[in-house]
């Protein structure tokens, strides 16, 4: 798509000045010059430092036999003891386990899901239609988790909507809510109600942007519907394809929180325990310690970046634009 | 082929000529796909509805749960929760969450991407870096919740608004906006008249760029609105929670859960009626309305917002 292919990379997109007026500028005069600018870039600067610099900082104690209760530099350094304890931690390793498949989940059943409401969207005519349907699915995309939860245990839980047809209907009751065994298929119909619409979106976008002369030009050449789908518009919307699947690889240990706290209780630990909810209650319910928390925070944020920077390089090679371009 | 073979079907109207018209059971496959998409948002939330303006009589003839047809309209669950108890309470810290929340957030945002669009400045790179290297690693829940600590913050509505102030995701597409979409002749000509900086971003810039300020406002306003997590992690000791941690509460009382349970004892505590399903829902409808109320302005200008993210992601 012309839009995603013609736009560089931030880096990339400094206009040249002539090196020569550069040059002959001082730091000083460029101070003079600029000032406004860094005092409007200094808030936000402040704000990263403060609250995402620093705390990245604190990441230090999950090499420390940390305490809150004695200075900082008198907490001895244990290297990778911590870890160690992480990775023989008989609740940690289905927390991963059950991260990876809420992970694979998303990758497999919920983008093919968006890609097809995008085609079957992108081929309705009628713009009326068309807006009226896309107000419709992008709407729960802004609902709380709370509030989806909520409406789910009201339609589908044990006391719910259905269940009371069930039962009127003399079947048994439904506890689809509360069941460890389908938890994955009731995460996926959250998913698929509050964002698959959302999803849909950038499919969209960059479905209108491939040439509709294309198509004439293969329909003239004798390419029938499906043909087109393959040669055309697939390859169209590949770009994008490929860009959100590099940022759900690197995001891949962060399936989010609310969904799977709000249902541990209903639905128990065992199936909803995710690598965030481990943190929270091994760390902040819990008392595990601070070490022991920032270790097991640290794990996720070092395997998503590393996660994030291969699948960026595969993209490269696959001759993908990637998130970044190498520079 | 003969003439009869060659005779034109009827074609839907604005179809390109090139494209045939699909065959009945294609488009049958896919109206019902997308109505059924379509059916299944839309009916839950009109149960929901439905159901807010009950009254307990028709709700317990119904089984207790949702209404798909309303059999009587009672105000009473909107009553309870304007009464000015509770639930009254913590919709005022919602909405002025919300609000205070919002302006920080697009002030931060706005000052940010526009330092940021003027390549070539004094630090421009090094800045930018900064905010780039957000999208690659996370600081993790139990630093931020220490620093949150360590500033005096927790326990303070204010933890729920300064940690997520600054998304940077946001000052990257405002950032590309104002280089892509703002003529830099423009900005050029209002240095040559004399227009400083901040003349430019107050007098030129932003007039220019409310529709994707609108988004991105609603994109901050429904992350405060939404609030949960943070209000769960660093305000767990406050008597008036945020409305989502409200509904959750009413929602575990309902469940017959052991957390359930405890809420449950409160509401006995201090006197109330555990919430029926009719007080559910009509909070669950007080959630969604401001939603609702902005969606419509905003909603066609999603696309650009999105695509210019994706692409300067």
């Amino acid at each position: 798509m012309a839009t995603l292919q013609s736009t560089a990379p931030p880096e990339a997109d400094e206009v040249p000045r002539p090196p020569v007026v550069r040059r002959k500028r001082t730091v000083a005069q460029r101070f003079r010059h600029d000032w406004p600018l860094l005092l409007l870039a200094f808030p936000v600067v402040a704000h990263l430092a403060v609250f995402h610099y620093w705390p990245s900082a604190w990441n230090i104690i999950a090499f420390m036999d940390y305490s809150p209760y004695r200075p900082f530099w008198e907490n001895p350094f244990v290297g990778f003891a911590w870890f160690e304890r992480l990775f023989n931690d008989p609740y940690f390793t289905p927390a991963l386990l059950n991260t990876l498949k809420f992970a694979a989940l998303n990758l497999l059943c919920m983008f093919p899901l968006s890609v097809l409401l995008a085609l079957a969207m992108n081929s309705i005519i009628s713009i009326k239609v068309r807006s009226t349907f896309q107000s419709i699915v992008y709407l729960p995309h802004f609902f709380s988790w709370v509030l989806v939860v909520t409406v789910f245990v009201q339609v589908l839980g044990a006391d719910g909507l259905v269940s009371n047809w069930i039962m009127d209907g003399g079947g048994e009751r439904l506890n689809f809510t509360s069941n460890p065994d389908s938890f994955l298929f009731l995460v996926w119909l959250q998913w698929a109600w509050k964002d698959a619409g959302w999803g849909m979106i950038i499919f969209l976008a960059a479905l209108a942007s491939i040439n509709p002369s294309l198509y004439e030009a293969a329909a003239s050449d004798g390419a029938g519907r499906w043909r087109r789908l393959w040669h055309i518009t697939l390859p169209g919307i590949r770009p994008v394809i490929i860009l959100l699947l590099i940022l759900q690889i690197g995001g891949i240990l962060s399936v989010g929180f609310e969904q799977y706290q709000l249902q541990r209780q209903a639905v128990g630990y065992q199936a909803t325990e995710v690598l965030d909810t481990y943190v929270y209650y091994q760390s902040i319910v819990g008392n595990q310690g601070e070490s022991f928390g920032t270790a097991a925070g640290l794990f996720k944020g070092v395997i998503g970046l590393i996660l994030i920077l291969v699948a960026n390089n595969i993209a490269h090679r696959l001759g993908e634009q990637g998130i970044y371009q190498k520079s | 082929m003969t003439a009869i073979a060659m005779k034109p079907k009827r074609r839907t109207k604005n179809r390109p000529v090139w494209d045939e018209e699909p065959s009945l059971a294609g488009k049958a496959v896919k109206a019902l796909f997308l109505i059924c998409y379509a059916a299944a948002i839309v009916l839950p939330i009109w149960a929901v509805v439905a159901t807010s303006f009950a009254s307990e009589e028709a709700l317990n003839r119904a089984g207790g749960s949702l209404l798909i047809l309303p059999t009587d309209v009672s105000p009473q669950a909107y009553r309870e929760i304007f009464s000015g108890g509770a639930l009254t309470d913590s919709l005022i810290l919602t909405l002025t969450l919300t609000v205070v929340g919002t302006a920080i957030s697009l002030a931060l945002t706005i000052c940010g991407a526009y330092a940021l669009s003027r390549t070539g400045s004094l630090l421009h790179r090094p800045i930018l870096w900064i905010i780039l290297l957000t999208f690659l690693f996370g600081p993790g829940m139990f630093p931020s919740f220490l620093v949150v600590q360590k500033l005096g913050l927790f326990n303070s509505y204010w933890s729920l608004i300064l940690p997520g102030a600054v998304g940077t995701f946001n000052i990257i597409i405002l950032r590309a906006f104002f280089m892509n979409s703002i003529p830099g002749e423009l900005i050029d000509a209002a240095k040559i008249d004399g227009a400083g900086e901040f003349r430019t971003l107050f007098r030129i810039v932003l007039p220019m760029s409310k529709a994707i300020l609108a988004v991105i406002a609603l994109f901050y306003a429904v992350g405060y609105w939404n609030m949960y997590f943070q209000a769960v992690l660093y305000t767990p000791g406050l008597e008036t929670q945020p409305i989502q941690v409200v509904l959750q509460r009413m929602l575990m009382s309902t469940q017959g859960l052991p957390e359930g349970a405890q809420a449950a004892a409160q509401y006995q505590a201090t006197g109330e009626a555990a919430p029926t399903a009719a007080l559910k829902m009509a909070v669950v409808v007080c959630t969604i309305i401001p939603i609702v109320i902005m969606y419509p302005f905003i909603q066609r200008h999603f696309t650009k917002a999105v695509i210019t993210g994706a692409v300067k992601g």
